[in-house]
């Protein structure tokens, strides 16, 4: 998978500009549940954790449901998978995203001493940083930097990439056959 | 185990997508009675949901392809999975192969030729693009042939903003050739420019094996089998002939489908993985590989996109997915510089939607937060594209092979990819994403940036030539020691070029159906 890898890093600066304040961060941490939907492959704690993680990335991630969306996903037939990973490496898709929480887990207690739905607002944009700059101190696998890419795109997926999000861009939606449902 | 026997067909074809298909109608069509074998499922128009997120379950599903190199990472997004496989979701741009295309070896001393030249496949090309549906108009640029039956696609916004870029570098900007209808054509209608292209395109103004060559296959009585995995082609005791194909079908289940002519037409990968894993004790190596080159010389094209926040409003999400305009200006040039080596085109004015691979939010990966939504809503009405496609010498170290140690889902050794692009094609990939970041700054935008060198299309790996020690098949697909077995599609390119490949191998299968007919009689018992 080094060559996934190297693509995917190669997608994304390192030098990247750090002065981006973000909307509803502080909605999203003191959010208690994640969904009221239980899920079938995650366990609650990594719901909330990949809930507020995309919530850091994309805006409105949470209230679009992006961990239900990953995990009725990835507890469904490979073959009919929503998930834009299938692209880009589907030996292990559910294992992937259950390492990357984990890692998202082990870097924030190691450098907050704290779960990643319990720190600051700032501390999670550093943690985001660091992801996206392949700068972590503990996290090593799946590569950080392409967890984001995928974690992110998730959270466009579910917040932008759905007829109500056209919509919020203004964005004409044109459907020749229109989904029948986001996702 | 135990296999399960069908009853022989005259041929059977690996692979129901644009090329299988098109075989498969023609074949038909011929009073052939042909067997299609399709490793995904039925699909139906009511499949192509606009939308891309819905429209990821037309995109391969198979087993995985480990890659490695500098060129690589793209296999799962570009084949398909299902009837009609990637031609469900291809981008339509339609362009021939330049006659120094076929020559490179001949000509530049590097890479190798074709066994065949642009005139050989020129009438092949006017006949596809009739079969199609081609829009484009005149352009002094490409390679000579008939009239287009369409007029172009007309000029989008986007590429109104774009077009004053390259009239400022002196270069020309013409419309594109889409194997997409700006009018209605042959019963299907035209095209509403609404920008869903890979998603799927249920009113069929995109050909697409659905709405095209199906209808004429299944007319013509050419059976389609779905879930059929195919495993490997069995040989005759004496090993000159192709007896059969084994394939796995739903339960994991070995079916023997014997048949007169068997035709591999299942994507580049799986074409070289397929005669590789065809070993047997006449053809350890795999089939076909008697000159040591089955799964050598993989190419790609290199590609750069170019993104840029333009002044006026662009519409970004209507028109094309695959390109509303092209440049071909020094295409034929393959030196531009010292030590840098290759052909180019520019591929202008994709539509673009917010999610997905070529979406705007992927456009600027490090964006989040408020950043990442402030700079969405401006691009969902001033973003604007282009994309350079380079061309990728020929190296036998690039190349398709097996890996014993990883086991796909079918208990099968994996395809392992290895392709890294030459110094002097990275040089010329290098001057591309230059020029385009030129142009977008003399177009006037506001912002301009160039993504990561990926790469696009698959070729190579089962290579056409006269020479049975360095070649695969020969210029008909037909393998060299196999006679009744034949390769088609892009995996028979010795050189890429530097356009996308579909209207080359197209008119490939319409010249090796041809080649079958007239030999219909050597072929069949």
């Amino acid at each position: 998978m080094k060559g996934r890898r190297r693509f995917l890093t190669r997608v994304i600066p390192t030098t990247f500009w750090a002065s981006i304040t973000m909307r509803s961060l502080s909605q999203n941490a003191e959010a208690k549940t994640v969904e009221n939907t239980s899920h079938k492959i995650f366990t609650t704690t990594e719901a909330k954790t990949l809930t507020a993680w995309c919530a850091a990335i994309v805006s409105g991630a949470e209230e679009a449901g992006v961990a239900q969306f990953v995990d009725q996903n990835l507890a469904g037939d490979q073959a009919a998978s929503l998930l834009l990973l299938r692209y880009l490496d589907a030996s292990d898709m559910a294992g992937f995203y259950r390492k990357g929480i984990s890692g998202i887990e082990k870097e924030c207690l190691h450098r907050f001493g704290l779960p990643f739905v319990q720190v600051t607002d700032d501390q999670r944009v550093e943690m985001i940083q660091a992801a996206i700059a392949s700068d972590m101190q503990v996290w090593t696998d799946p590569d950080p930097n392409f967890f984001y890419f995928i974690s992110r795109s998730d959270a466009v997926d579910v917040v932008y990439g759905t007829q109500e999000g056209f919509a919020e861009l203004n964005i004409p939606y044109l459907a020749h056959i229109p989904p029948p449902r986001p996702w | 185990m135990t296999k399960i026997s069908h009853d022989k067909v005259e041929v059977v074809i690996i692979g129901s997508g644009i090329v299988g298909s098109t075989m498969a109608a023609e074949l038909g069509e011929a009073g052939f009675n042909v067997l299609v074998l399709e490793a995904g499922p039925e699909r139906r128009l009511s499949d192509m949901i606009s939308s891309q997120i819905w429209s990821r379950r037309l995109r391969w599903a198979g087993p995985e392809v480990r890659e490695t190199g500098d060129l690589v990472g793209a296999a799962n997004f570009a084949m398909g999975w299902g009837t009609g496989g990637a031609g469900l979701h291809w981008y339509a741009n339609w362009f021939r192969l330049h006659p120094d295309d076929f020559h490179v070896r001949s000509l530049y001393g590097r890479s190798l030729d074709w066994p065949i030249g642009y005139d050989d496949l020129r009438p092949w090309y006017d006949h596809a693009q009739f079969y199609f549906g081609v829009s484009g108009d005149d352009d002094s640029n490409a390679p000579p042939g008939e009239a287009y039956p369409m007029p172009a696609i007309s000029l989008s916004k986007q590429s109104q903003a774009i077009k004053a870029g390259f009239d400022a570098e002196g270069l020309t900007l013409t419309t594109n050739t889409l194997a997409v209808n700006s009018a209605p054509y042959d019963g299907r209608a035209a095209c509403l420019l609404d920008g869903w292209c890979d998603a799927g395109c249920p009113i069929g103004a995109l050909a697409n094996p659905l709405v095209l060559q199906w209808p004429r296959a299944r007319k013509a009585g050419v059976e389609l089998r779905h879930n059929a995995y195919a495993a490997r082609i069995e040989t005759d005791p004496s090993g000159s002939k192709a007896a059969a194909v084994v394939y796995l079908d739903e339960q994991g289940r070995e079916n023997l489908q014997p048949a007169d002519i068997v035709i591999s037409a299942c994507h580049t990968i799986w074409n070289a993985r397929l005669l590789l894993l065809s070993v047997s004790d006449k053809y350890p190596d795999g089939l076909g590989n008697g000159s040591k080159t089955l799964g050598r010389y993989f190419t790609s094209h290199a590609l750069t996109t170019i993104h840029g926040l333009f002044m006026q409003e662009t519409e970004p999400h209507l028109g094309v997915a695959g390109a509303n305009t092209l440049c071909l200006d020094g295409y034929d040039d393959k030196q531009p510089a010292k030590d840098a080596f290759g052909s180019r085109a520019w591929l202008v004015g994709q539509a673009a939607k917010p999610n997905d691979l070529l979406g705007t939010a992927l456009a600027r990966p490090e964006k989040y937060g408020e950043a990442l939504d402030a700079y969405l809503h401006q691009a969902s009405l001033h973003y604007g594209n282009m994309t350079v496609l380079c061309e990728e010498d020929s190296m036998p170290e690039n190349r398709i092979t097996l890996d014993p140690s990883k086991l796909d889902r079918y208990g099968l050794p994996m395809a392992y990819v290895s392709n890294s692009l030459p110094q002097a094609n990275a040089a010329r990939s290098e001057l591309a994403k230059a020029e385009g970041l030129r142009i977008f700054k003399a177009a006037g935008t506001s912002d301009a940036w160039a993504g990561p060198r990926n790469p696009m299309h698959m070729m190579g790996g089962t290579i056409m030539g006269n020479d049975p020690s360095a070649s695969v098949v020969n210029s008909y697909g037909q393998v060299h020691e196999v006679d009744n077995l034949f390769v088609a599609g892009a995996s028979l390119f010795p050189t890429p070029g530097a356009i996308n490949p579909t209207a080359t191998l197209a008119a490939l299968v319409f010249r090796t159906a041809e080649y079958i007919r007239t030999h219909r009689s050597e072929l069949l018992p």
